[in-house]
């Protein structure tokens, strides 16, 4: 209870002036629409796009370590036949460790679907789902060890601290439930970049990623943090939040108008709120027995991969704008440079069924057609074995693939050599990536700037072209 | 020292242009034979033009470059398009393929520019282009004048340039007219009220006394001032009070730790290296605390720079101490973060550089230098070359030990005397044991031949046959041994700089290490040197000649770059808006005058940071209250011109500090590191698993900085990236912050402390328990409204927890927790006036 004059401030007045890290959009809506203008300021409100977008939010699904595409979704007969014979050209000229001759791949490839595309048995319930998948066999990138790799990925730059893709994203679009971040990360590394990997660099700071847990977390834990009151009722919490803002007001009256101590008012509420929104999301006990069985929530294997799937789904339904899930575990997942056989054989059990199940969630639901999924590790593996029976890192060519939101399914884009060493066709550097992601957002990714240290900053430095063989 | 003698006697003979690096290599070109380009071709040229390279032009390249489309705004389809170039830069350097943009295009050298995209060109094809270019680019009625224009493009008119404001000398302005000369304290005052009087504003009244000791308590050293303190100045009534209060804070242990972290912000200061391989740099906690004790000791600001650059190479040093501290400062230089795991090791080498350069640049000059690795800097007169003359000074510096994978840093021993002393005897301990167990070894052999007779051959491994006594022996002294390495002390060291072979770097074409250009000598750019400079030393990197040069007084941007940030430090806003940006697009200064009497007063005060802070503080702008004046607002909206004092929130550090110092939890120890990862270990492996810990009371200054992962609470309220260095950290309000002051533990704890405390004054009734309470954390009384409203608040609160709490004592306990935690949670603790 205030004692405060309630007419100077109506919750309606707070509501109108607040303009705070997480938005207050979602409150707003239930104003009319000259209440917007006043959020104007808000970092996180919903943004135009440059041009008629194709997608309105993403879901990052990255496999860390860097999965092989000989191995998965770029199918290369010749590296069959010529198992065990020398690379017949010349490797780059850095490399990250040595590796002898060709190495053929331990799996068999089937075609799928009405594109008939080839999958490797290593991607069954994937590879249903192919004639919705846009496979871009042409990724290039530049550098070959994880950090680096992951960071060039992330941010556009292996060498410099850049705002991540995600960052950017938000940064561009602003965020559509002004109750939850706007950049969400599930479950992500801490090494080989960490943080730098969803931050937001010079981009302020409502743009960052919040990351939910870590690697070394199960996804059933993982949170934001903060997020919990352990010694408080909500009840409690009420009451003292409310003497906090007869506190905040009577300290406000004497210092004159500021927007920012009203801000803060505004961030108490919020805070209020997503403490009860966040672990809503969380909770997937409403989720029916179907959708549970789909993502393999019930399998020993699949059930941590599933949980951050079926989060993910969760959280783009509520309008979060970007939401990457890592899979990730404790060691580099995806990093076979031995023993190709067991580990890319565990992982892809692990993400097999959890992924075909997101993506056939999201279509029946109607969101696979705004929402852009996306795929992929660090970097490929090359077709040369290391040691006996590994493949070592391959920045020069290796694989991601979209789907949904406005790009072409059933097709695969570019090509690697015959053997899959170097993209040869219709060659993707990341920086071009990027610029077709941002494109399929409704961005042009030279106009995306950031004006720091004296320069206009772009997610893709002075390059980046979009690829238009993959739009709808 | 591998530079060209033609271009050397070019270079300093010419004073006056600035040369790019195109243009560099274009005089060379013509010192030694005629510019081929300059030459019109024969025949024979223009057929192998028309013959071999324009088919080629039209096959590969016209689709994106040509007259349809010009993509990167590039079009090969004419000799000016060739010339001129695109976005990247022009195309052919004539003569010389090796710097020319066309040729490591094709030959797919950097993994950024690969032309064509699709497929590499036969090696017939770049052969042919190649030689094209080494004729000097033969085209068919081509106008040779574009060639020099293209050239003259990039060449920067110095004189013209030198008159930017920032880069002109800096001299001591005239004190301007005012009316209202009562209001005026110092010349601070004079120019400050210039300006609103121009603008027809006038400065709000002085801030009140309890108002001004918190504002400038907080401002000085990063904590609030004690209720004593208060108290203390309240009772002053001489005219010196306020002066006291500065300088006891000035004098307060407190006030290194505060600035320094100022300080530590624009040095991008970490406890790990962050970016790809994040290890512990388990050493730069002495640089930290040199940084502190500089501040401290109000070491001059030329001298603090000169160490930081080039400690290594003063001389002498008067005892080890200070030997040890000039070494510790040149961590500055290797602070930043660093692609450990690059493969390529040039690319690593020539990475850290640009960092170092870029970390020069903005904190010391407020230059973006960094901008000019790949060409000339867009805006600011900085060419290439100059970029590459600083670069040849770091690569003559060894700052790494090794760039093998990972790579090594290089740290430099401290180690004292004593120290040597210290180990040598240990050493001799170890000596002892071994030689009791050569000894015993030797005896044992001996006696085993004496008994063995002259036929017996002593086995390979003899030691079993010895006898158990000698065998038990001997495990115990090689323990010992074993136990004694371990153990042995460590000679204390730090990452530091120290020199290395001496070498000028050429021109990276589009920053590449892969395309080189012409060497360049080390030199100081060129805009910023009013003189022609004198050669580099031979046999020294120059770091220390780009210290002196820096602290220069004819230095423009040394001393106006301290100065304005010292003012932003002090009232959250520079002079200059971008103090990490004194170039063509960085901010202009709102009151220049002010700034350059600052500037040229700090340098006649022996660039004393502490005289500076005087003067501004004592100044009546300082002292000035937060009135809103509707008027003011409204000319001036975003207070530019100082008619108020902001209101301002604390930083990261002082939240943290100040909650733990009001709930009497803070230990105040200075110094020393809280990092538990051992040097050069990871504070993440691929576990993702964190080795730091931050459940310290120790002041903020000391947690580590863990980059990739910094302290959540500090990431939270804005604190420096750590990575990338900001000289005007943000102050952003997001609802993460509300949820870290209502659940953290850090403040849940805090607020236990202060509920217990105040509860065990059990002869205080409520009233002035709240009083007590709101003293020590607003620093002034509590009106009736607030107190009338705490004791409803923490009624309601006793009342809601009768469910939860049976116990009357414990529940009174946990309202009064919750009440202060309210207050920690409330403006005006976090806030300013």
């Amino acid at each position: 209870m205030s004692i405060l004059p309630q007419a100077l401030f109506s919750r309606r007045d707070l509501l109108k002036k607040s303009a705070v890290g997480f938005g207050n959009l979602a409150l707003l809506s239930m104003l009319n629409d000259e209440t917007r203008a006043a959020s104007a300021k808000d970092p996180l409100s919903p943004k135009e796009p440059h041009f008629e977008p194709r997608a309105k939010r993403v879901i990052f699904l990255f496999m860390k370590g860097g999965p092989s595409h000989m191995d998965t979704f770029d199918y290369k007969p010749q590296l069959q036949k010529y198992d065990g014979k020398p690379l017949p050209f010349d490797k780059p000229r850095v490399q990250f460790a040595p590796t002898g001759n060709l190495l053929k791949s331990p799996w068999k490839f089937k075609q799928y679907g009405e594109s008939g595309i080839h999958v490797s048995e290593l991607f069954p319930n994937v590879a249903e789902c192919v004639d919705d998948l846009c496979i871009i066999n042409s990724l290039y990138g530049t550098n070959a060890a994880h950090g680096g790799a992951l960071l060039k990925l992330h941010t556009g730059s292996d060498a410099f601290v850049r705002p991540s893709l995600g960052s950017w994203v938000t940064y561009g679009l602003g965020t559509e439930n002004q109750n939850l971040p706007g950049f969400i990360t599930i479950c992500p590394t801490l090494a080989h970049g960490g943080v730098k990997n969803w931050s937001s660099a010079f981009l302020p700071a409502p743009y960052q990623g919040t990351p939910l847990g870590n690697a070394a977390v199960a996804a059933e834990n993982a949170q934001i943090e903060f997020i919990k009151n352990g010694f408080l009722s909500r009840g409690v919490q009420r009451k003292q939040i409310d003497f906090l803002n007869d506190l905040n007001r009577m300290h406000q009256q004497q210092t004159g108008p500021n927007q920012i101590l009203e801000d803060r008012i505004g961030s108490f509420e919020l805070a209020f709120r997503m403490q009860e929104e966040v672990p809503q999301i969380q909770d997937i006990s409403g989720e029916t027995e179907a959708t549970r069985k789909m993502y393999g929530l019930d399998e020993a294997e699949t059930a941590d991969f599933g949980r951050q799937c079926l989060m993910a789904r969760r959280f783009a339904e509520r309008g979060v704008r970007f939401i990457q899930v890592s899979h990730s575990d404790q060691k580099v997942q995806w990093d076979q440079h031995s023993d190709l056989l067991a580990g890319h054989g565990k992982n892809a059990k692990e993400v097999d069924k959890p992924i075909a199940a997101l993506l056939k969630d999201l279509k029946q639901r109607g969101l696979l057609k705004d929402t852009l999924v996306v795929w992929g590790g660090e970097f490929g593996r090359t077709p040369t074995a290391q040691g006996k029976n590994g493949r070592d890192h391959n920045p020069e060519g290796f694989t991601m693939w979209l789907a949904g939101g406005g790009v072409k399914g059933g097709i695969k884009y570019g090509a690697t050599d015959e053997f899959g060493y170097y993209a040869a066709k219709d060659k993707m550097h990341i920086h071009d990536f990027h610029a077709t992601l941002l494109h399929l957002l409704g961005m042009n990714h030279e106009k995306l700037t950031y004006r720091y240290a004296g320069r206009d900053f772009r997610l893709t430095d002075v390059a980046g072209h979009v690829a238009h063989g993959v739009l709808a | 020292m591998t530079m060209h003698v033609s271009f050397r006697e070019h270079f300093f003979s010419f004073v006056k242009p600035i040369f790019s690096g195109l243009l560099v290599a274009f005089i060379v070109l013509s010192a030694s034979c005629l510019p081929a380009a300059e030459q019109q071709p024969d025949q024979k040229q223009i057929h192998f033009f028309e013959s071999r390279i324009r088919p080629l032009l039209i096959k590969h390249c016209y689709d994106c470059h040509g007259p349809d489309e010009q993509e990167s705004d590039l079009r090969v389809d004419t000799f000016k398009g060739i010339v001129q170039g695109g976005k990247a830069g022009s195309l052919v350097v004539p003569g010389k393929p090796e710097q020319s943009l066309l040729i490591t295009a094709v030959l797919y050298q950097t993994p950024d520019l690969q032309m064509p995209p699709d497929e590499k060109l036969s090696k017939q094809e770049i052969e042919d282009l190649t030689n094209w270019v080494k004729m000097g680019a033969p085209y068919p009625n081509a106008d040779l004048s574009l060639l020099r224009a293209a050239n003259q493009k990039g060449k920067i008119d110095l004189e013209k340039e030198r008159e930017f404001w920032s880069f002109q000398p800096v001299k001591k302005p005239a004190l301007p007219e005012v009316k209202q000369a009562e209001w005026v304290k110092n010349p601070i005052d004079q120019f400050i009220l210039h300006k609103l009087e121009q603008t027809g504003l006038t400065p709000a009244k002085p801030a009140d006394r309890r108002t001004l000791i918190r504002r400038t308590t907080f401002d000085l050293t990063g904590l609030p001032p004690t209720p004593q303190e208060i108290e203390d100045f309240l009772n002053d009534s001489t005219p010196q009070a306020f002066e006291k209060v500065v300088d006891r804070l000035l004098a307060s242990p407190h006030y290194g730790e505060h600035w320094g972290r100022h300080w530590l912000d624009i040095a991008r200061y970490a406890d790990s290296n962050g970016l790809d391989e994040n290890v512990a740099m388990g050493n730069a906690w002495k640089y930290r605390d040199y940084v502190v004790n500089a501040f401290n000791k109000d070491k001059p600001y030329d001298l603090f720079l000169k160490e930081q650059l080039a400690g290594d190479l003063l001389e002498p040093a008067k005892d080890v101490a200070e030997r040890n501290e000039r070494l510790i400062a040149t961590g500055f230089l290797l602070l930043g973060p660093k692609v450990l795991a690059e493969v390529d090791k040039t690319k690593m080498e020539m990475d850290i550089i640009d960092e170092q350069i870029n970390t020069i640049g903005i904190s010391l000059m407020g230059l973006t230098l960094g901008c000019a690795r790949c060409h000339d800097h867009k805006f600011d007169p900085i060419s290439a070359n100059d970029y590459y003359g600083i670069a040849g000074i770091l690569k003559s510096t060894k700052i790494m030990e090794s760039y093998k994978t990972v790579g090594r840093w290089h740290e430099n021993s401290l180690a004292t005397k004593e120290d040597l002393k210290v180990q040598a005897e240990w050493d001799q301990k170890i000596k002892v044991e071994e030689d009791k167990i050569s000894a015993l070894v030797k005896s044992e052999n001996e006696r085993l031949q004496k008994e063995g007779g002259a036929e017996f051959k002593l086995p390979a491994k003899p030691e079993p046959t010895y006898s158990k006594e000698a065998q038990a022996q001997l495990k115990t002294l090689r323990e010992q041994v074993a136990s004694l390495k371990k153990e042995r002390p460590e000679v204390p060291a730090a990452m530091g700089a120290t020199e290395r072979e001496i070498i000028d770097v050429p021109i990276h074409i589009r920053g590449s290490h892969l395309t080189l250009g012409e060497t360049v000598p080390r030199h100081v750019p060129v805009v910023l040197s009013q003189q022609p400079q004198e050669p580099f030393p031979k046999e020294r990197s120059g770091r220390l000649k780009f210290a002196e040069w820096l602290g220069n007084p004819e230095h423009p941007l040394t001393s106006r770059v301290i100065a304005n940030r010292v003012w932003r430090w002090h009232f959250g806003k520079g002079i200059v808006s971008t103090p990490d940006n004194f170039g063509k697009l960085g901010a202009k200064p709102t009151n220049q005058p002010l700034l350059d009497w600052m500037a040229a007063s700090l340098m006649e005060q022996g660039w004393s940071l502490k005289k500076l802070h005087r003067t501004i503080l004592l100044s009546n702008t300082w002292q000035m209250s937060s009135e809103w004046n509707e008027k003011a607002a409204t000319v001036d909206p975003e207070n530019r011109l100082m008619w108020r004092t902001d209101v301002r929130r604390l930083d990261a550090e002082s939240i943290r500090d100040s909650i733990l110092a009001v709930s009497d939890g803070l230990d105040t120890k200075l110094g020393g590191s809280l990092l538990t990862v051992n040097n050069r270990e990871f504070v993440f492996n691929h576990e993702s698993k964190d080795g730091v810990t931050y459940d310290f009371n120790r002041r903020s200054i000391y947690l580590p900085v863990i980059r990739n992962h910094l302290f959540g609470m500090f990431m939270l309220f804005d604190y420096a990236d750590a990575s990338v260095l900001n000289g005007d950290r943000a102050s952003t309000t997001v609802a993460p912050q509300a949820l870290f002051l209502l659940n953290s533990h850090l403040v849940e704890d805090a607020s236990q402390r202060m509920a217990e405390a105040i509860l065990n004054q059990t002869a205080l009734t409520p009233e002035q328990k709240i009083e007590q309470l709101v003293l020590k954390t607003y620093g002034r009384s509590p009106s009736k409204m607030e107190i009338n409203r705490s004791l409803q608040f923490l009624d309601e609160i006793e009342r809601d927890l009768q469910n939860e709490e049976p116990d009357s004592v414990k529940r009174n306990h946990r309202a009064w927790q919750v009440f202060c935690q309210s207050v920690f949670a409330s403006s005006e603790f976090i806030f300013l006036r």
